[in-house]
């Protein structure tokens, strides 16, 4: 078996994981020791997911061509898939609230799932991403972009509970979500900026400027312009719940920009 | 939920005049949060207009409105143009009068004369001071991993904690840090500059065009070509840009080396990054001859140079290259002088099925080996390391707002009527809940336990 194959059963792994966790959910209020259960199932996906990355870093070494499974789209999508589920298991662990694990786990899914619709080849790997700066730059920047999925998940619950609070009662307080929702940023802001000084430094190296308003760039700095708001605006502004929700659900959106949209747009991030 | 109330707060009540309007803007986060945004929205435009391309005024669609604006507002160059610029300037001050208004209080708080507490709680015990310090001591370790300073006062007994002071760092590493990344990017602007220059294998430079204004500047050095090395995996991809250079100046070798893709060479501060290569011309052209007797040998050609065939005196000669216009790859044309005839001239390609008869040999393109130029990028920036210097600040001012928290206790006993009165007033950055709780549950736990 190879990871390409892995990967595809961690997918469906991850799918059977959310369809059992519903109907766990639907069938009645008993169901705390099959939730417990269900974070461990979650935990070996995980390993699994984790093994299964660290067995195309082997694979590339077999071929000879050896580098960090972080060369392209399939294997940052891989990994992105990978920085959600582990943000995910510690928002279960540190807070106890499994509805955002629940509306996260279908994000991972469908991150993995779009894998199976691009180029899962091992290729060597071209000048421009010969260099020790890649594995700093990406690890960082999609453990920021995983902080702030989680952040955007529980930003969404607390709307949803906040608009129409009869209805989703089964939620969790909103206290507790506006706390996921700002401690995830608080975590992901960090990340963030250390994501674009490597990415910086490492453009310094190869294209001899740290800084070129390449579209990628700028729009990190987007992106890490609405998290500087939103800690701002949080932290000495007072806001909180439903505005910071929606600047959460703004700075996803960024996100989501400086990873797929960007590359409609002309640059020099052309491989990602 | 809990209401955060922070110390970085602005609506600190300020003692002494009223602040000008202009102070009050500067040193407002509500100022910082605007300017945020709206730099934002300016980013944005950039990454959507065109950066760099003038539009065309002249023409049919040059009248149209849009085009006007892109000029006038210099849309097209966003990121140099005066109001990105003044606003990054606004922001730069903004910072700085938050840092200043903010700054006394954080000085205050290092110094420990800011006597504000995030819990206060007071216990009465019959029994004396001296008995219960030592077991408030002991007790409260355990929280605080730490021993306390005692100090004794004319009618008080007290203790003292300090923990990770360094977390008031934090806050003015970080602000501190973004305005050095601002100036060493403008010193960038200013003093560094940022160019292009292609040369031959073999052959030198000592000036390169500005990639700016395409302004040909002369470098303080000579760059000297040796050699330019493509090489490729098996699969075809690139493997490897390289380029062997030599540096002269004051007519001597300074440094050697070869310039790589992300292993860019530098001196005297200006840096030399492979950028990209052409084919400028043949070095070698290669054709399969295969003779009378079915025996196939291969020249390596050079394309000046009139050869014979193997075995005869037919001449050939190489007239023309085609690097590959056609669907038949690339090819040759080739003039071929067979003794006392007239010459004639033959065209072949790398795809042909056949090859060409010149009497009684069968010739065949087997390729090239190019000569390249390599693209090197010229660069020189003095504000980068100020701007490497702003980033590790950053960074550090992360790591000790993250994982750093400042916690202060002070336990003071004070002899009353009937026994002793207990003040414990703490102060948590962080965690305020679980620390309050931890003290409580200890202190509760001392006074029953023994």
């Amino acid at each position: 078996m190879n990871s390409v194959d892995l990967n595809s059963y961690i997918t469906f792994g991850y799918l059977g994981w959310i369809i059992a966790y519903l109907i766990t959910a639907l069938s009645g209020r008993s169901a705390e020791a099959v939730k417990r259960l269900l974070f461990w199932i979650l935990a070996i996906l995980f390993l699994a997911h984790t093994a299964s990355i660290g067995l195309r870093w082997a694979e590339s070494y077999w071929m000879g061509i050896g580098h960090a499974p972080l060369s392209n789209l399939y294997e940052s999508l891989i990994f992105f898939g990978w920085t959600i589920v582990l943000a995910l298991i510690i928002v279960w662990w540190k807070f106890h609230i499994d509805a955002v694990v629940f509306v996260g786990m279908p994000i991972a899914f469908i991150v993995m799932a779009s894998t199976f619709l691009i180029d899962s080849q091992i290729r060597p790997l071209i000048p421009a991403l010969q260099s020790n700066w890649l594995v700093a730059h990406v690890f960082t920047c999609f453990l920021g972009y995983a902080g702030f999925a989680v952040s955007f998940v529980a930003a969404i619950l607390l709307l949803l509970v906040r608009s129409w609070p009869d209805f989703f009662s089964f939620l969790p307080r909103k206290a507790i979500l506006d706390e996921v929702v700002y401690r995830s940023v608080l975590v992901g802001f960090p990340l963030l900026s250390v994501g674009i000084i490597t990415g910086a430094a490492w453009a310094d190296h190869a294209w001899g400027a740290y800084w070129s308003w390449d579209p990628k760039e700028t729009w990190s700095l987007i992106t890490w312009m609405v998290y500087a708001v939103f800690l701002h605006a949080r932290l000495t502004r007072g806001w909180s719940g439903g505005r910071t929700a929606i600047l959460s659900v703004i700075g996803f959106a960024a996100v989501m920009f400086t990873y797929f949209g960007v590359n409609y747009l002309p640059g020099l991030h052309s491989y990602f | 939920m809990k209401k955060d109330t922070r110390s970085l707060g602005p609506d600190k009540a300020d003692s002494g005049p009223r602040p000008s309007v202009i102070t009050r803007v500067f040193t407002s986060v509500r100022t910082t949060i605007t300017l945020l945004f709206l730099l934002a929205g300016c980013a944005i435009i950039g990454t959507v207009v065109p950066q760099g391309e003038i539009p065309d005024l002249h023409g049919l669609a040059g009248h149209s409105f849009v085009n006007r604006l892109i000029v006038i507002l210099d849309l097209n160059n966003v990121y140099r143009s005066w109001w990105f610029t003044t606003l990054l300037t606004l922001l730069a001050f903004n910072i700085i009068g938050c840092l200043l208004k903010r700054m006394p209080t954080i000085l205050a708080d290092w110094k420990g004369s800011h006597k504000k507490s995030s819990f206060s709680l007071s216990f009465t015990d019959p029994r004396s001071t001296d008995d219960l310090k030592p077991i408030l001591e002991s007790s409260l370790k355990g929280v605080l991993k730490k021993s306390p300073q005692s100090l004794e006062m004319e009618n008080a007994s007290i203790l003292r904690w300090e923990k990770q002071k360094i977390y008031l760092l934090g806050f003015p590493l970080i602000h501190v840090a973004i305005i050095i990344i601002l100036i060493g990017g403008l010193i960038g602007v200013f003093f560094g500059f940022r160019g292009h220059v292609q040369i031959k294998v073999n052959e030198s430079s000592s000036s390169f065009a500005l990639l700016s204004t395409g302004e040909v500047k002369a470098l303080p050095f000579t760059i000297a070509v040796d050699a330019f090395t493509l090489t490729r995996y098996p699969t075809g991809e690139p493997k490897e840009f390289r380029s062997d250079v030599r540096l002269l100046a004051e007519g001597k070798e300074q440094l050697k080396g070869s310039i790589r893709v992300n292993h860019p060479i530098t001196y005297q501060g200006i840096s030399l990054f492979q950028s990209d290569y052409r084919v400028v011309g043949i070095s070698r052209i290669n054709i399969a001859v295969t003779g009378a007797d079915g025996k196939t040998e291969i020249l390596s050609l050079n394309p000046m140079e009139p050869f014979s065939l193997p075995g005869t005196d037919t001449m050939v000669k190489i007239r023309g290259f085609d690097p590959g216009s056609s669907q038949r790859g690339a090819g040759v044309e080739i003039v071929v002088t067979e003794k006392d005839q007239n010459p004639v001239t033959l065209r072949f390609y790398e795809k042909d099925a056949q090859p060409v008869k010149v009497g009684n040999h069968k010739l065949a393109f087997k390729g090239y080996e190019p000569t390249y130029a390599t693209g090197l990028q010229v660069g020189y920036d003095p504000g980068s390391r100020i701007v490497w210097l702003g980033s590790i600040m950053l960074i550090l001012g992360f790591i000790f707002t993250l994982f750093t928290n400042i916690q202060r206790l002070q336990v003071e006993l004070s002899p009353a009527k009937n026994g002793t009165k207990i003040t414990v007033s703490g102060r948590s950055k962080r965690m305020r809940k679980e620390f309050r709780e931890s003290v409580e549950n200890s202190v509760q736990m001392a006074l029953k336990g023994s």
